[in-house]
């Protein structure tokens, strides 16, 4: 033991001139970093055409047959079981294997031609009737049918599968298997959201025989109907799956999809990492972060593909119940006080996109930008500030949950705040514990934090009803926003034209900002880089802004 | 030397039941709940109470802590560490998978320190306050200093991106492909073992010093040895008794670290698992991967006592 204390007294000893050549050594590195940051060059950049509805266009060209696609993604799937996993990165995994009762696209419609339901029909306002795709079948070779699709649901809503899809299937009542190729549906209540929610998850059919037979062992052993089969998946390394040749879904000029062999899924942690990945050519395809872009659009051998405004990047989420932000004055004067677009230009590079609209956004069939929308106004601030009683400013802690761009966007908020004289401390939680203490234990008056995109697409009434009823789970208050708050809800669900939701949905906009409940600053964008022999980019994004493998091919 | 051997084993032990019961109290210590976590953080997926209720039940979570403890130990003996509580595959399995491939890492990059450190550390002590010296000194500082992942994202850049030379992550185990799986582990040994390196030539070097002062030195060189069967042999040796206690510690050190390589590097290795577990706030994955890296700890450090008193005669007669 005295050799190992000596030791240490020798590091200790040692401190004064490791620093010294610390600094140096850090300096040289710095600078390296930096050249090679720079490296790359060329100019030509191709943009995927903003909001392209996947599946609708032909592809290009003639698309070739063949070849093994690598794709880095930087989540670990926590189950390839799509009723279980309580992953949002789980379907880049899963996805691919299976479809879904009815298929979303990326603006949150559902499509016919992406369903394994032919068709549908509301027949009456809690009635609604699908019509199965005739001769599909899963991987094992068992034939997709009604009663499958009974199972399935029963499946989700059973609690000891604890499905996170499960509530929003608690309002299907039963399912009717009319025959082999039609189900009927009868809902507790009407409700429009159904259609999205078979589109996620809770939607995702799976064959009895397997799921059965595998138990819980299905969730690394999946069987679904999608264009890929499963063929591995190694923990912490990859998922890889390969073509189904017997895939029911044909491109627009009639030829068999996918044109892929096989995808390999590399789980890659590091956004650096997976970079760096793409750029060597070790994947073909890879998601990118603001910081990537410049590098990435000057690269001649990538093509870009991006998706402007695709979530809630950052979203002020009030107590109305809490002092001293439940005066609607200096909640205004808060919102007043932030500039969005100075928070965009210094965390993201100007690459994402000032809000002007709810938690749904411009990505979503229902957006709508809101006129009344609290906007950053640094004079209106200080008028806010009187109205409110405090005209020279006051004191409150900002929680935010651990995460470093949302730590640089709520330290640039910190500063803002501060310019009228509104004192701001901040407290970082771990992501959980953040949202136990705002929305269960109610400890703090202002949350600054980011919107997932749901996984079941661009829905708004599944926010509706986890934000803005009384019994909320993301409600701090538990109590209704306003009295007329609870029946637009109903009504949104209940209504199945859209056009008629889309008001309805502006309306709950409206009175939010009232009231200044959550209010969106940013929107952020989605990036993709494919390496050039990738052809199909235009079609990558589905349902969820999931990346989609079927339409995707390899130029030889 | 077998009462010695006996004394060390006991006194694993009272460390050992530690080690259990502080993999245990994680569950205690990390924020969050960790049912509420499955809940999930924004939007979407939600569990409902029903559900919740069941997930206390089966996770054990329903009962006092000193039950669960108690429960959890006994199950550890048995070798069964419990399901995920993401995956629900055993995490025995889990580990299983894992383990070999952190521990090729490690040995790689343990065996990679060894043989370039040593004949550094004798190489800055025979000509101490050298430019080889203080050069051999630079890069070890810089070894200990740099922190990994600043490290290898530089490797990265440097070696993958720039001069292409090699793959910038991933793994293939030597076992299957030789070849392809030296390309992939030789970046993140090479951060690793510098680290490692690093201790082992400031350990080597001044366990040097030290020896080279002393008087049997002296005689050697007197009755006409060459200076190299002197350093090589008669001093290297006694020296290096200090470097095996380093030894120890550094499979400890090589553990932690390869927490931040696997996650650069993207292996699939036990450090991997726990920042995975650990964000899923997977209880049961985490308690068994601290265990596990516990265990491997302490057990490193009682070869490297044993293995001390093999060398030492003076250690185990005291």
């Amino acid at each position: 033991m005295n050799e190992q204390r000596s030791y240490w007294r020798r590091l200790a000893r040692g401190r004064m001139s490791r620093r010294r050549l610390l600094t140096g050594a850090a300096a040289g590195l710095g600078t390296l970093a930096a050249y090679l940051a720079a490296c790359g060059g060329g100019a030509k950049t191709e943009q995927g055409k903003q909001g392209s509805a996947p599946g609708a266009a032909a592809p290009p060209a003639v698309p070739a047959y063949g070849g093994r696609l690598q794709v880095a993604y930087g989540l670990e799937p926590s189950s390839l079981d799509p009723h279980i996993g309580n992953s949002g990165g789980d379907r880049f995994s899963y996805a691919p294997m299976f479809d879904t009762l009815v298929g979303i696209d990326e603006r949150g419609t559902a499509r016919p031609d992406l369903s394994l339901a032919e068709r549908w029909e509301v027949v009456d306002p809690t009635t609604i009737v699908f019509r199965l795709r005739p001769g599909v079948k899963f991987h094992d070779g068992s034939p997709f049918d009604a009663e499958t699709v009974r199972w399935n649901i029963e499946r989700v809503k059973d609690p000891d599968l604890k499905s996170t899809a499960r509530a929003s299937f608690l309002n299907v009542d039963r399912v009717e298997t009319l025959d082999p190729l039609t189900a009927r549906f009868v809902l507790k209540e009407p409700s429009a959201a159904v259609l999205s929610d078979l589109g996620g998850r809770g939607g995702t059919m799976i064959p009895r025989g397997a799921a059965e037979k595998l138990g819980k062992e299905f969730g690394s052993k999946p069987v679904g109907t999608g264009p890929f089969q499963f063929v591995q998946w190694a923990p912490g390394s990859h998922v890889t799956v390969k073509r189904n040749p017997s895939y029911w879904r044909k491109d627009a000029a009639g030829n068999q999809l996918p044109y892929l062999d096989e995808v390999t899924v590399r789980i890659i942690p590091d956004q650096t990492v997976q970079f760096a990945n793409l750029v060597t050519g070790e994947v073909h395809l890879a998601g990118l972060v603001a910081k990537d872009l410049p590098a990435a659009e000057g690269n001649p051998d990538l093509t870009v593909i991006k998706r402007e405004a695709a979530g809630v990047g950052s979203v002020l989420v009030f107590n109305l119940d809490l002092s001293p932000l439940s005066n609607v004055n200096l909640r205004r004067a808060v919102v007043a006080a932030i500039d969005p677009a100075a928070i965009n230009q210094a965390v993201h590079f100007g690459r994402w996109v000032v809000a002007e609209g709810g938690l749904w956004t411009p990505a979503s069939w229902a957006y709508v930008p809101a006129a009344n929308k609290p906007k950053y106004d640094p004079t209106k601030a200080k008028e806010h500030l009187r109205a409110g009683g405090a005209p020279d400013g006051f004191a409150f802690t900002l929680l935010t949950y651990s995460n470093p761009i949302l730590q640089q966007q709520t330290e640039i908020m910190q500063g803002q705040l501060a310019k009228v004289g509104i004192k701001a401390t901040i407290e970082q939680k771990d992501v959980g514990a953040a949202t136990n203490a705002f929305f269960v234990e109610r400890q703090f008056p202002l949350y600054s934090t980011s919107w997932g995109i749901s996984g079941a697409g661009q829905e708004p009434d599944g926010i509706c009803t986890s934000n803005y009823t009384a019994s909320g789970f993301y409600n701090p208050m538990k109590r209704p926003i306003s009295p007329e708050m609870e029946d637009l809800i109903k009504k949104g669900r209940q209504t199945y034209d859209p056009e008629e939701r889309k008001k309805i949905y502006a309306r709950i906009n409206e009175i939010v900002f009232d009231q200044v409940f959550f209010v969106p600053l940013l929107y952020s964008s989605l990036w993709a880089g494919l390496r050039k022999p990738l052809q199909g980019g235009e079609n990558l994004f589905g349902g969820a802004f999931t990346w989609r493998y079927d339409f995707l091919w390899l130029k030889r | 030397m077998q009462a010695y051997i006996v004394r060390r084993l006991l006194q694993a032990i009272p460390v050992i039941i530690l080690d259990t019961f502080l993999a245990f109290a994680l569950l205690l210590l990390l924020p969050g709940d960790p049912v509420e976590t499955l809940i999930g953080a924004s939007g979407g997926a939600s569990l409902d109470p029903e559900q919740i209720a069941a997930y206390r039940r089966e996770l054990g979570l329903d009962k006092p802590i000193p039950v669960q403890y108690v429960l959890w130990l006994g199950r550890a003996l048995h070798g069964d560490l419990g399901r995920s509580t993401r995956t629900y595959r055993p995490v025995t399995d889990e580990i299983k998978a894992r383990l070999p491939v952190t521990a090729q890492v490690g040995a790689a990059a343990l065996l990679l320190s060894l043989t370039i450190a040593i004949p550094a550390g004798v190489t800055a002590a025979v000509w101490r306050n050298s430019v080889l010296d203080r050069i051999v000194t630079v890069v070890a500082v810089g070894g200990v200093a740099i922190p990994g992942f600043f490290l290898g994202v530089i490797f990265i850049l440097l070696f993958a991106v720039k001069l292409r030379w090699l793959p910038p992550s991933g793994f293939v185990s030597l076992f299957e492909d030789p070849m392809r799986g030296v390309r992939f582990l030789a970046l993140p040994v090479l951060v690793l073992g510098w680290e490692s390196a690093a201790l082992v030539t400031r350990q080597t070097r001044s366990g040097m010093l030290e020896v080279l002062a002393q008087d049997y030195v002296r005689t050697a060189r007197a009755k006409g040895l060459r200076e190299a069967r002197v350093v090589w042999v008669h001093a290297l040796r006694n020296a290096l008794l200090a470097v095996v206690t380093v030894i120890g510690l550094l499979v400890g050190r090589l553990l932690a670290g390869s927490v931040v390589i696997e996650t650069i590097f993207a292996i699939p290795g036990m450090g991997r698992l726990l920042v995975s577990a650990i964000g899923a706030r997977d209880i049961a994955t985490v308690q068994a991967v601290v265990l596990i890296i516990a265990l491997s700890v302490v057990v490193a450090n009682l070869i490297t006592d044993l293995a001390y008193g093999v060398l030492d005669p003076r250690i185990r007669f005291r």
